[in-house]
């Protein structure tokens, strides 16, 4: 096998990277592909129990990469979703005992046993982004409509470009109303603003509380609005460029909007 | 569309994400010039190298900065001339 590492990252935190690696990975599992979801948040572990794994960790990703396990043995099968394996995170570690070079080569090995690797970011553009990135083909940048976040985004942009990286966007936590009344940043504010690809539009949905509460996958919940967007973004990452971006949009139609524009309602 | 009839009449000035937008804009532009200390100080260095080349400068009272403003940012350059060097002579063969 020859698969390909994709990173997961921000810049600025929990604006939705951890909810859509494990999502992301679990709608190409659905789809046939074999995948690993790797929690590279070093000492702050949390994929797993957005999967509803953690009470199955035996080895991690520091044990693989150093050799103390095998890579079988630290990569956790889904419960439900075959294909689907996690690389939990070590929880006493520190961030820095894994550098570039060794995830370059760790990651050699995880090619060759996975078709999409998804690297689930850490926060922040320190060791633990530069030890995410350092084998990464394709990146996906998650961001919220928010002033900090684009411009955290923004920053992460550079940073993966200077890699050769050519980075695409996932708005995340979209409020449909709220763009609709213009307090909101609209994905077409954003793309503007930063000037990357788009390859998704992720609305606030409660179903993400739900998924994470039972460790049930969002993108196995029929009805989440959420868990559709990162299916189609899996598609998309899969080969079905084609395949037209769905622009989240308000629920009460146009009656309620013409209200609200007279004031008649808040 | 209806929705952007209104839109039309009420104008955008009170939407909130306009300002958003602005500011954001804004922000990146002073971000991408944010230049390191490393930088602007081998920058400072290679600069008084080929000033020094045509000019006789102060070296010690060389500045350099960047100045940002709401509409642009500039590098700004200060440095006192002692004097003028003189043309190097084009490669005339020594009398001696
Ligand atoms: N589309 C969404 N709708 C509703 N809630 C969401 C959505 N996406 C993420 N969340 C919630 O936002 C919070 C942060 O999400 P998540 O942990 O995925 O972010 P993160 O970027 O991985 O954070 P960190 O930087 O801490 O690793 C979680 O509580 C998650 O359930
Ligand atoms: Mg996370």
């Amino acid at each position: 096998m020859d698969g390909k590492i994709i990173v997961v990252t921000s810049g600025k935190g929990g604006v939705g990277k951890t909810t859509a690696t494990a999502s992301i990975g679990a709608a190409l599992a659905l789809e046939g592909k074999k995948v690993a979801v790797v929690d590279m948040d070093i000492g702050l572990r949390n994929l797993d129990v957005v999967m509803g794994l953690e009470n199955r960790i035996v080895f991690n990703i520091v044990d693989a990469v150093k050799g103390r396990c095998k890579l079988k043995q630290a990569a956790i099968k889904d419960r439900r979703i075959d294909n689907l394996f996690l690389i939990p995170a070590s929880q006493s570690d520190n961030k820095n005992v894994l550098d570039p070079e060794e995830m370059v080569r760790f990651s050699s090995m995880l090619r060759r046993h996975f078709d999409y690797v998804f690297m689930d970011c850490p926060a922040g553009i320190e060791r633990g982004f530069e030890n995410s990135v350092a084998a990464a083909d394709e990146a996906l940048v998650i961001c919220t409509p928010e002033v900090a976040a684009v411009r955290d985004a923004d920053r992460v942009i550079g940073l993966l470009y200077a890699r050769s990286i050519t980075p695409k966007l996932v708005v995340n936590r979209i409020v449909p109303a709220l763009v609709e009344r213009g307090d909101m940043l609209s994905h077409v504010d954003m793309v503007d603003v930063l000037s990357v690809e788009l390859i998704g539009l992720v609305e606030m949905d409660d179903q993400v509380v739900v998924s994470t509460n039972t460790g049930v996958p969002l993108v196995m919940q029929k009805t989440s609005k959420a868990g559709a967007a990162f299916r189609r973004i899996a598609m998309r990452l899969n080969g079905q460029v084609d395949l037209p971006i769905q622009v989240p949009e308000a629920s009460g139609g146009l009656f309620k909007k013409f209200r609200s524009k007279f004031g008649l309602k808040k | 569309m209806i929705a952007n009839f209104f839109k039309n009449i009420f104008g955008k000035k009170n939407e909130s994400k306009n300002v958003a937008k602005q500011r954001l804009k804004f922000a990146l532009i002073y971000d991408h010039l944010e230049v390191t200390e490393d930088i602007l100080e081998a920058l400072h260095k290679d600069m008084v190298e080929v000033i020094s080349k045509y000019f006789e400068i102060d070296q010690e009272a060389f500045k350099l900065d960047i100045r940002r403003s709401d509409e642009l940012s500039a590098l700004v350059v200060n440095t006192p001339i002692l004097s003028a060097k003189r043309k190097r002579k084009q490669a005339q063969p020594d009398p001696t």
